[in-house]
Order: C-alpha cells, then sequence, then structure tokens
C-alpha cells in the first residue's frame, strides 16, 4: 500500500501534470507537438503502473470495493486511447475509410486537436486516479 | 464547425460518457433501489453523452444540437432541484450541483457545443442561401 500511495500515485499525478501542460503548450504553440509526442508515453508508462499496482494490491486482500476500484482502473486505461488521436485525421487514415464524415485533418490541425485531447484525457486521468487512491486509502 | 473543435468536443464527451456509464451501471446494478431518481438520471445522463459524442462524430448535426439542449435542460432542471428540493435526491447524480463533482464541466461543455453548433447551423443556412441567390441569378 505505502507503494502505492508514496510513489506510484504521486507518479501518476506528476504525468497528469506534465501531459496537461504539454497539450496546453501544444495548443498554444503547435510547434510544440513534437514535444507532446514524446512525452505522451510516459501517461501510458504512469497508467500501466497504476493498473499493475492496483490489481496486485486487490489480489493481496485489500479490503476494498473491488468493482469500483477496477471500473476507474478500466477508465484509466481506455482513457489513453484518446491520446494521440489526431493520427485518425490523417490523410493516409481517412483514405482508408470509406465513412464521408470522416474529417481530414491539416498537420496543424492535427497538432492542436491531440494537444486538446491530452489536456482533456490528463485531467480526467488524474480524476480516476484520485477516486481510486480514495477508495484504496479508505480501505486501508 | 471548426474541425479541431469538433474532435475537441468529441473527446470531452467521450470522456464524460465513460465517466458517465461506469459511474450509473455500477450504482444501477448494485443499488438501484436506495435512490432510484438520481442512480437512474445518471443513467440517462450518460446515455446522452454517447448519443451526442456519436452525433458529433457522424456530423448529424440535428441531432447533436437537440441532444445539447436536453442535457443543459437537464443540468440546470437537476442542479436547480438539487437546492430547492434536496429531499427528493437520496444520493448525488452527474448533474447535482450543476455538475460539481465533475468540474462544472457538464454545465459548460453543452453550452460551448450548443454555441459552436449553432453558429454552424447559422453558416450553413447563410451558405445555402448565398447559393440560392446565385442560382436564381443564372437563371435570369
Amino acid at each position: 500500500m505505502d507503494v502505492y500511495t508514496g510513489v506510484v500515485y504521486p507518479l501518476v499525478l506528476i504525468a497528469c501534470a506534465v501531459l496537461a501542460v504539454a497539450g496546453l503548450a501544444a495548443l498554444a504553440w503547435p510547434r510544440l507537438h513534437r514535444a507532446l509526442t514524446l512525452i505522451t508515453p510516459a501517461a501510458f508508462v504512469a497508467a500501466g503502473v497504476q493498473a499493475i499496482t492496483v490489481v496486485t494490491l486487490l489480489l493481496s486482500g485489500v479490503d476494498a470495493d473491488m468493482i469500483l476500484a477496477l471500473g476507474y482502473l478500466i477508465a484509466s486505461v481506455a482513457l489513453l486511447a484518446l491520446l494521440g488521436i489526431g493520427r485518425l485525421g490523417t490523410p493516409e487514415a481517412a483514405a482508408g475509410d470509406p465513412d464521408p464524415s470522416r474529417p481530414v485533418l491539416s498537420p496543424l490541425q492535427i497538432a492542436r486537436v491531440d494537444a486538446a485531447a491530452a489536456s482533456i484525457v490528463a485531467i480526467a486521468l488524474a480524476v480516476v486516479s484520485w477516486r481510486i487512491y480514495v477508495i484504496l486509502e479508505t480501505a486501508a | 464547425m471548426n474541425p479541431v473543435a469538433r474532435i475537441s468536443l468529441i473527446v470531452a464527451y467521450a470522456v464524460l460518457a465513460l465517466a458517465a456509464l461506469g459511474r450509473s451501471s455500477y450504482q444501477i446494478s448494485t443499488k438501484l433501489s436506495e435512490a432510484p431518481v438520481p442512480y437512474l438520471v445518471s443513467g440517462v445522463s450518460a446515455l446522452l453523452y454517447l448519443v451526442i459524442a456519436i452525433a458529433l462524430w457522424k456530423r448529424w448535426a440535428g441531432v447533436a444540437l437537440i441532444g445539447t439542449a436536453v442535457e443543459l435542460f437537464g443540468v440546470l432542471v437537476v442542479g436547480t432541484l438539487g437546492y430547492v428540493e434536496p429531499s427528493w435526491w437520496a444520493d448525488e447524480t452527474v448533474w447535482t450541483g450543476y455538475g460539481s463533482a465533475y468540474g462544472w464541466v457538464p454545465l459548460l461543455l453543452p453550452l460551448a457545443a450548443l454555441i459552436l453548433l449553432v453558429r454552424e447551423r447559422r453558416a450553413r443556412a447563410a451558405r445555402t442561401a448565398a447559393s440560392a441567390a446565385a442560382t436564381s441569378g443564372d437563371a435570369r
């Protein structure tokens, strides 16, 4: 439990903060999109480490609401799918899709979409992680 | 609508749908009898977020417009009733306190979406009128 509260949870919050700042910066200055793409894997690593730690804790017999904790955990992983969603708007991606409503984005628009998505995901991931922390803290 | 704004709205609605679906499905499946009205309201809001996200993606402007209008109405009614008649609400919903538990995003998001959708609708109507005027001019 100490590993989660002392190391993993703060690590996730730091990753979320860095992602949010990078997202907002890239939204204002799309040239920073490259930096955002380099930072994004950190969010994947943080969410992955959190998932492994929480599952280990739940399996080790922590008396927490398992359904709720697992629900938030799944949500934290599902959120990651929205990172880099701008890639779906590249001409190559749109060319292979018969859906006429699929948008084709310019590089600048892709940068802005990725930046907005990163900011939203960072905030949501931080909130979800906080909920998991509260559930585990209450059980401890 | 600007594709960046549209995709950002889709991401925001997808995150809200994920959060509300997770919360309401857990509440409805485990403790519906404790507070049926709040949990069903949360369930309805979750479905609404999902419909709006899909409508924005598929460019179903009418569905998105009606969905966001219903959402805004729901947030205002449930938020107000929460203060006027607190005894009616045995537990919180997604829209309680005008969405305060979600950083007031449930209140701000439909406002932003409505502004963008109405602006898009007006621009489309203006384009149609201009096109019709040009066509009638050519005919003469």
